[in-house]
């Protein structure tokens, strides 16, 4: 039988690498053949839960009702900086149907960020929390959030990270508003000699604007008390994290906090934590012995539940003329709210391109602004749209294709480590996805199109993390009639985690997909599975449960050997059915065996292999758009995107374009509409509902043309899948942008880059 | 909130109640202002079961007659709108998205509140009663290049902004009776009102809208940009009612959308209209001649620059 052992293992989530201790298996399960070779994994499999989304039926968090339930809501600062000196929740408090409220009055202190917390009375933004009531209703909740009366001293505020950098500005720490004092750093080469030494150069300043997640289910727990047991039912990407979280804030042990997640309506990062939210509606359960429901609505999820920080990034790059990228240099800063955060955008500058000489300066700056969370590929699509303009700007000074330019500057090894890559294929996503978008046609002259509507082509390129890693596991139980449950401390955003966990099992022990059941998102029955961040999930878990299922049929062979009487090594499993191939007649299958068992079920367990010593594995791709831009109002049409790119091995063709038609929906909204925008004078947001900050419809997106070009990373795990989540976000913005100069001869700098600014650059061209 | 809701079903009725609580058409506008705090009010008076007052009516060389009633998308769908003014029926079409036009009707469109969205935000602005402009100095990307202070809102419309060209006429009864205006005189400045957009005091309902017959041989359009395809706000929305001989106009009417408190017509860039020649030169002379006195503000001086696009595109396309 499969024993494990223990190793450290180096993953890389969100924004950096984490060791863990991990459990993995001792005999890995080598990896599949190619798709083609197998009987469901790389199908367009339809999603197993998607009967119970469509009818209805499927109960999210935010659905949850329990009896005697009491509903919970939160008080926020309606100013971006003050200091509370008197909370009177005297006349809230007796308002019939009120149960309870807490505030810095009565609240024990719980620490939050590392800086702050619970219930903090220095206010450091607009959203920031400071009471919490719950109700018989909702509606009561909200009425009692009225009554409550704050004193407070308001103070300046800085809601500009430029302007909080500077001398002058409102101090919303003593140390100052620079995160850590300093900015990140890093070097490679020496940049100084290769731009005096260069034959081009090209140096300019973009910005990019804050992006609110805005999924569509809004945050939401709900929590329940069972004497010392808490379980707490929560829209988010991080069951064990939130359990954890909760378990500290309340000093439990993490074995009497349960977190189950079924259903989940989208979180791209901003569930990706606990929320102080859920700490606040255990109290309150605790307080009143009831259940208690607490929801944050769409304005609160637009002020205070993270956003994808701004950047300004001034960039200066120097090639030689036979098209060598030789140096590459970044500076950067962006606002991360009031709170420790990170704007940092620079990865893809050190590591998108093979490039010797390389300088990073990059500030994350504090404001009286909201937070900031990871947001679908944290700091990429900023920094790449940036770094992606600049390179069609250098190759344009040299007079090279921007794809040539790319392909030769492509890096064969990880430029910051000269560590080698389990596998990388961005060559191949240049040259499948030029091809497929017509590359060969785009216009040579910017600009040269007759009429007010001007066509134009670009494209950018794309690295990310997604190798997944350990520690991951699953657990697998085969009943008496030889259905099958399959168990893992995952979740499943939407995303598609059901159903590649059934079609795994069913690839390995062809037990009928409807007779497997998947059990994920309840840390009381799943084991350990990573947060769902950073597209690791589908890498780090799929190969837990091919372990587990591999485990199955190792178990299987075993037992029918028992029961047929046969020896071991004469049995095969082929299609559910095994036989001896010694005698023909001695064949069972796989319900014929559970059913010989009585009662009995098997489990196996499974876990994720390490990641290979030594290397590298990323995702890669390149993204082409089409879009036309008329040039009397300003507005950019996108007519096409075609996405070639090195995402290991699929395992559900349908989930996987999903993956990449919301990915470039969502960096089409970035590209051309979506920005919080944060009126100067007052430090508050002005659009915090989902008609003023815009996101496209879907008459707005074009057609959309997905290539995988790899067939697997069979390095990297037994299943060889690399994460799609985010990969598909990060080119799509600056290939856009890199279309629309293309379009038109002017160069858009700004995301996102609506009519006015487009019309503007036009007239002053 | 709590509030009584009263449902009425005759006019008399309403004046009974007294004047201050809100009429509840649709709902699409009104339950958003309450949701978001900006009309408190114990009082909400349905208006949708009053009788007569959702019919399209051809009077015939009288014009056609709509009831207030009538839903945005009844006029798509109505055969005398099509056939007699089919700009109204291109209008409807350009405005929120299906479900909308739904539940809207034609009386609440044009009675519908700004969109500012310091207005529609946690902002204790002039519009609201208290003394600041926030869009001053503010984001005011949205916000009017014409017409505006101290208030710089733009009527959200798109309706008014064509009934303005055909020179529709509103009817408002109240309990002292009946009067008819020109669609003109129906919107306000800020300048003579910052809390209110149009003449209505409290207690008066619109009863009619009046188009009047439509002379022959001019062509109409409407042409809205939008930032996103559907379910969006005008930018710039121009409403053109032109007549055309050859390479000439004859004369004609443009009223714009977005570029002001209330929808826009100047009699000055219609005179210039007529006898104007299709030809580049003449047309460029024209639309750059158009809103040579706006003072638009830090945010939205390229509305001056779509305006005067979305007019040659107009010209382009009729001529
Ligand atoms: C998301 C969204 C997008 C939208 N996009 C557009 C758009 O693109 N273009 C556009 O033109 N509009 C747009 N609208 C506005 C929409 O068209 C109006 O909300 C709708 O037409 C109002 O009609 P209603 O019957 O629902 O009015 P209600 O909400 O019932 O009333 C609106 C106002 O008019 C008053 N009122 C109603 N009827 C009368 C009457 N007979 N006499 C006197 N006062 C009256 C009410 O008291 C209230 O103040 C949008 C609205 C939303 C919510
Ligand atoms: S433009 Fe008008 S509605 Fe908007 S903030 Fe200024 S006063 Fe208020």
């Amino acid at each position: 039988m499969a024993e494990s052992k223990y190793v450290k293992s180096k993953i890389f989530f969100e924004e950096e690498f984490e060791e863990k201790l991990a459990e993995v298996p001792t005999d890995p399960k080598g990896p599949w053949p190619a798709n083609d070779n197998l009987k469901i994994i790389g199908k367009p499999v339809s999603r197993i839960d998607g009967y119970d989304k469509v009818s209805g039926t499927a109960v999210y968090t935010f659905d949850i009702n329990l009896p005697r339930m009491a509903q919970a809501r939160i008080l926020r600062s309606a100013v971006p900086h003050a200091k509370i000196k008197k909370i009177d929740t005297g006349k809230a408090e007796s308002l019939p149907g009120v149960l309870g409220i807490l505030s810095s009055n009565n609240a024990q202190e719980i620490k939050w960020f590392n800086t702050s917390s619970l219930f903090d009375t220095h206010l450091r933004y607009q959203g920031d929390e400071i009471a919490c009531v719950v109700a018989e209703s909702e509606a009561i909740a909200l009425k009692a959030l009225k009554l409550i009366k704050i004193e407070f001293d308001e103070l300046p505020f800085t809601v500009d990270a430029k302007e909080a950098m500077g001398e002058k500005a409102p101090k919303i720490y003593d140390e100052g508003n620079i995160q850590g004092g300093k900015p990140f750093e890093y070097a490679r080469g020496d940049v100084d000699k290769a731009f005096q030494e260069a034959d081009a150069i090209v140096e300019d300043t973009f910005d990019t604007q804050v992006a609110i997640h805005n999924p569509t289910e809004v945050h939401c727990s709900v929590v329940n008390w069972d004497g010392d047991d808490l379980t707490v039912w929560d829209s988010t990407q991080a069951i064990y994290g939130v359990r954890d979280t909760v378990a500290d804030a309340l000093k439990m042990p993490a074995s009497k906090v349960r977190i189950i997640k079924k259903y989940m309506g989208g979180g791209f990062g901003s569930k990706l934590e606990c929320g102080k939210y859920t700490v606040m509606a255990a109290l309150l359960a605790r307080k009143i012995g009831r259940p208690v429901r607490i929801v944050v609505d769409r304005k609160e999820m637009n002020l205070a539940v993270g956003n994808r920080p701004n950047s300004v990034q001034k960039l200066k790059l120097a090639a030689s003329k036979d098209g060598t990228l030789t140096a590459i240099s970044h500076y950067s800063y962006g606002a991360i709210g009031g709170y420790e955060g990170g704007a940092g955008c620079s990865w893809p500058a050190r590591q998108m391109y093979k490039c010797d000489n390389v300088k990073v300066e990059e500030y994350s700056v504090f404001t009286n602004t909201g937070p900031t969370r990871p947001f679908r590929a944290p700091g990429y699509p900023q920094g790449i749209f940036a770094l992606d303009s600049a390179i069609d700007m250098l190759a344009e000074k040299i007079r090279m294709n921007p794809l040539e330019f790319r392909m030769k500057n492509n890096a064969e090894k990880h430029p910051m480590w000269n560590a080698p890559f389990t596998s990388k294929l961005l060559k191949e996503a240049y040259e499948q996805g030029a091809k497929a978008i017509g590359w060969d046609k785009r216009n040579n002259q910017p600009g040269a199109d007759k009429g007010p509507v001007k066509k134009g082509m670009g494209m950018a390129s794309q690295i990310w993390w997604g190798g997944g890693g350990p520690p991951s596991h699953a657990v697998l139980k085969l009943n008496r009639d030889g259905s099958a449950r399959v168990i893992a401390g995952t979740q499943d955003l939407g995303t598609g985690t059901y159903t590649f966990m059934a079609q795994i099992v069913h690839e390995v022990l062809d037990i009928p997909m409807d007779k497997i059941e998947v059990i994920l998102g309840d840390t009381a029955v799943g084991p350990y599975c990573p947060s769902s961040g950073g597209s690791t999930t589908a890498p780090s878990v799929s190969p837990a449960v091919r372990d587990a299922a591999e485990n199955m049929k190792i178990k299987l062979l075993e037992a029918a050997a028992a029961q047929l009487e046969s020896e071991k090594k004469n049995l095969v499993y082929v299609n559910g059915l095994i036989s001896d191939t010694s005698n023909p007649e001695k064949k069972i299958d796989i319900p014929g065996l559970m059913g010989k068992m009585g009662e009995q079920t098997i489990t196996t367990t499974g876990s994720r292999e390490a990641n290979p010593e030594g290397y590298i594995t990323q995702t890669f791709g390149a993204q082409f758009a089409k879009v036309e831009v008329d040039t009397l109002t300003g507005k950019i049409k996108v007519n096409k995107i075609v996405a070639a790119h090195d995402i290991g091995r699929v395992l559900n063709r349908k989930t996987l374009d999903n993956q990449f038609h919301g990915g470039i929906m969502q960096g089409l909204s970035y590209a051309l509409m979506e920005e919080q925008i944060v009126d100067i004078n007052t430090g508050k947001v002005v659009n915090t509902n989902l008609h003023d900050y815009k996101i496209p419809i879907i008459a707005d997106i074009p057609e959309i043309e997905v290539i995988i070009v790899s067939e697997a990373d069979p390095m990297n795990s037994n299943t060889g899948v690399k994460g799609c989540g985010e990969p598909a976000i990060i080119p799509t913005a600056a290939a856009i942008a890199n279309a629309v100069y293309n379009a038109i001869g002017v160069r858009i700098k700004s995301l996102p880059m609506t009519p006015d600014k487009v019309l503007m650059a036009l007239n002053q061209a | 909130m709590q509030f009584s809701y009263i449902q009425p079903t005759s006019i008399e009725e309403v004046f009974k109640l007294g004047s201050a609580a809100p009429l509840y058409a649709g709902g699409t506008d009104l339950i958003g202002l309450m949701k978001d705090d900006i009309i408190k009010t114990d009082k909400v008076i349905n208006i949708k079961k009053l009788k007569g007052l959702d019919k399209i009516e051809d009077k015939g060389n009288k014009g056609i007659e709509i009831g207030p009633l009538v839903k945005i998308a009844d006029l798509i769908e109505n055969e005398t709108i099509q056939e007699k003014c089919p700009l109204l029926v291109q209008t409807a079409k350009e405005i929120a998205s299906p479900q909308l036009r739904n539940m809207g009707t034609v009386g609440g469109n044009i009675c519908q509140r700004p969109r500012c969205w310091y207005y529609r935000g946690d902002f204790d602005c002039i519009r609201k009663g208290g003394d600041t402009c926030y869009a001053v100095g503010g984001e005011n990307k949205y916000h009017c290049i014409i017409g505006g202070g101290p208030c710089f809102i733009v009527h959200p419309s798109d309706l008014a902004v064509a009934l303005l060209a055909l020179d529709a006429k509103i009817e408002i009864t109240s309990e002292n009776g009946q009067k008819t205006v020109p669609v003109n005189d129906f919107f306000i400045l800020p300048e003579d009102d910052e809390t209110k957009e149009n003449i209505l005091e409290p207690g008066e309902i619109v009863t009619k809208i009046i188009l009047p017959e439509q002379a022959k041989g001019f062509k109409t359009t409407y042409i809205k940009f939008k930032e996103r395809s559907s379910w969006d706000f005008a930018v710039v929305s121009v409403a053109a009612v032109l007549k055309t001989d050859g390479n000439m106009i004859k004369n004609g009417k443009l009223a714009f959308g977005g570029v002001a408190p209330h929808p826009w017509m100047e009699a000055e860039i219609n005179q210039k209209l007529t006898g104007l020649n299709t030809d580049e030169a003449s047309v460029d002379a024209f639309t750059s001649s158009l809103f040579h006195n706006a003072e638009p503000m830090e945010k939205n001086e390229y509305k001056v620059i779509l305006a005067r696009n979305l007019v040659k595109r107009i010209i382009d396309n009729l001529a």
